[in-house]
């Protein structure tokens, strides 16, 4: 049958040695095709994903046609290529990743014509793939995979010794394509959107905070939890604001994947930016809702945005559209009752008010997206309560987070994504023992530590002022005697012993004489007059200025 | 993240620069800069509203009195609005060191200041 003259004149336009062959009418009664009729249609297969049911495909045709080699190239539709996807006796053909286009050769004819074609003797046939030759193989069968009348790839099998391959062979061929086809096809996409997924989460991690930042007086932690099918748009920021304020950001891009997890990142920048102008939140929320409104494109998106003030122990609070904030406290956990403007993107110029509640020392800001309560069939407000209940008890941001991760998202995976982000009003340690840089910036850092320490041991108004100018010009001059091209550090420590502090100040650089009318003998004088006790030590090695002074509120 | 912002004004003849937040090493000269530079040549002086400013070291008096010089210079007054009980206040009286240019309590005096020098129209 295989040298049929019939197929030879239908097909004038195959390579020499090749021939095209009709799709087989099954024979009923060969038991061959019945045993790889069952092979072929075993329903495990479709659990299969795309490697695992590949190798299994492979494994069911050759031992079904007893034959040494089993390939199977899939259709790279736009390079117009058929590319080795898995093999079986010819491993090299993938581990090279052959390539052969469409129309050319063996396999690249059975996809051009969509027919199965026989090669009695590759010796002496038009074969584009070395592999083939270099293996030894003599004789090859070969079958296009077609789904819904698409060409998505090409199966053959090969035999070392010189062998013919009849009707019952093209028949289970084409029985075994014709059961790969649609679930390589099924397991394909599956493969396609789960690189989506991961293209989309590696995209989503890539514009989350990298870290969150160390802040005196407030403790933070955060999540981000990808959907199990699809990335969304959520996101958290955390944010440092002037005068030692913390920016908290929450938010929620309505959509998925790519596009949605993009668009998050061009509202988390936008938000960000106008935080730092020092906004307020409901005025940052109204500038963002702005932002979103000369997109041009349908965009919507509900976002919370919390300022922490340490020193005040509060919050001020504007959300848009967002679900309502938890605030964790010693003695119970409650749900701030503040009512959201619309959706950022909702409406044009719309107005975002502010809220200001307390958050006490240990109190925990706990900001989350709607994934994390949402559930089908469910009400919200039960989803909320859930939540409350979930982390009633937690003494640390974390172990919120861990609390409601652990009882809210279920094991099968979330059908939304889920962003957290806690705070915790923290104290600050009774001894500061720190490493700094040694940059001007670092400055207003060290005041707003130093007050809010400076507080905690019990310093009134004047103190924390003087001590912390002191302190300030100490570490300016730390920061000069540092110049120099590479990083440079230096230490400050400060303990209180009876009502009475003590800040070292400590660097690896030269000591400098204060020079006249210049600032540093300005600084100097400032030390001292600010200080009940300076003494400071300049060695070779580095300068040390060590200050006292006896808290007037004790 | 800014330290401080200068908002820039003009008055009775003067501009008017309010200082609001912290200076420091990392701003103070940035600061004197930007309002050096908004300062138009037939201006009669610079008001410097300091009674916003939360914390100045010896950096922002520096960059004070190289101010003060400048405008010497050109012949313009400079007048710092310091009030009694400010963070600047504390500082100036911290350091010791002689008052960087005339001071008084409020910006109204410093305008009235200002206007008491005004030349009388013809």
């Amino acid at each position: 049958m295989a040298e049929s003259p019939a197929t030879r004149t239908r097909r004038p336009r195959l390579g020499p040695g090749q021939i095209a062959l009709e799709a087989a009418q099954p024979i009923v009664d060969a038991p061959d095709q019945v045993r790889a009729s069952y092979r072929f249609s075993d329903p495990a297969l479709s659990e299969l994903p795309l490697d695992r049911l590949l190798d299994e495909l492979l494994n069911r045709t050759q031992e079904a046609l007893d034959v040494d080699t089993v390939a199977i190239l899939l259709l790279d539709e736009e390079a117009q290529q058929l590319v080795a996807r898995a093999a079986k006796g010819i491993e090299e053909e993938v581990e090279r990743g052959v390539r052969i286009p469409i129309g050319r050769g063996f396999a690249g004819r059975i996809a051009a014509e969509r027919v199965a074609i026989f090669i009695a003797d590759v010796d002496h046939a038009d074969i584009l793939n070395p592999i083939l030759r270099e293996k030894g193989i003599r004789s090859l069968l070969g079958a296009p995979l077609i789904v819904e009348g698409h060409l998505i790839g090409v199966m053959h099998v090969g035999s070392l010794r010189p062998r013919t391959f009849g009707q019952n062979d093209v028949a289970i061929l084409q029985l075994a394509t014709a059961r790969a086809a649609p679930a390589i096809e099924r397991a394909s996409l599956a493969a396609r959107l789960e690189h989506e997924h991961n293209v989309s989460v590696a995209l989503q991690h890539s514009l989350l905070p990298k870290r969150l930042g160390s802040f005196v007086g407030a403790t933070l932690a955060a999540r981000y939890l990808p959907a199990r099918e699809e990335v969304g748009g959520d996101w958290y920021d955390v944010i440092e604001l002037p005068r030692g304020r913390v920016g908290l950001v929450i938010g929620d891009v309505v959509g998925h994947g790519v596009p949605a997890a993009s668009l998050m990142g061009r509202l988390r920048t936008a938000l960000h930016s106008y935080a730092i102008e020092s906004h307020g939140p409901g005025r940052t929320l109204e500038l963002v809702d702005r932002f979103v409104q000369s997109l041009n494109e349908p965009a919507m998106a509900t976002a919370a945005y919390a300022v922490f003030d340490p020193y005040a122990s509060s919050v001020q609070y504007a959300a848009a559209g967002h679900l309502p904030p938890v605030v964790i406290t010693p003695s119970g956990t409650r749900v701030i009752d503040v009512t959201p403007a619309p959706p950022l993107g909702a409406f044009p110029y719309g107005r975002c008010a502010e809220h200001e509640f307390a958050l006490e020392r240990e109190d925990i800001l706990f900001l989350y997206t709607d994934g994390l309560v949402e559930r089908r069939g469910i009400p919200l407000s039960e989803g909320i309560e859930a939540l409350a209940t979930s982390v009633q008890g937690a003494v640390s941001p974390e172990e919120a987070c861990v609390a409601a991760v652990a009882d809210l998202v279920p094991l099968t995976g979330l059908r939304d994504d889920v962003a957290i982000v806690a705070l915790q009003n923290s104290p600050v340690p009774a001894e500061l023992d720190l490493r700094l840089p040694a940059e001007p910036a670092t400055l207003a850092q060290v005041r707003r530590m130093l007050r809010r320490w400076l507080v905690e041991q019990g310093a009134g108004e004047a103190d924390v002022a003087e001590v912390t100018i002191a302190v300030s010009e100490a570490c300016a001059n730390a920061i000069e005697h540092a110049y120099s091209p590479a990083p440079a550090t230096f230490e400050l420590e400060a303990w209180t012993d009876d009502g009475e502090v003590t800040i070292a100040v400590r660097d690896n650089g030269q000591w400098r004489e204060p020079r006249g009318e210049e600032n540093r003998g300005r600084g100097l004088s400032i030390i001292s007059a600010a200080m009940d006790d300076v003494q400071i030590d300049r060695q070779s090695t580095g300068t040390a200025v060590v200050m006292r002074r006896r808290l007037w509120n004790q | 993240m800014s330290l401080a912002d200068v908002h820039i004004s003009h008055a009775s003849g003067a501009l008017v620069a309010r200082l609001v937040g912290e200076v420091d090493m990392s701003n103070a000269e940035e600061l004197g800069a930007t309002v050096i530079g908004a300062m138009p040549s037939d201006a009669r002086g610079v008001v410097l509203d300091l009674s916003a400013v939360e914390y100045l070291d010896s950096a922002g008096i520096y960059v004070i009195h190289g101010m003060r010089a400048s405008l010497q210079a050109r012949g313009q007054r400079l007048l710092l609005v310091i009030p009694a009980d400010s963070p600047v206040h504390d500082t100036l009286r911290l350091s010791g060191a002689q008052h960087p240019g005339e001071v008084v309590g409020e910006l109204d005096a410093a305008l009235r200041a200002l206007d008491g020098s005004r030349p009388r129209d013809p």
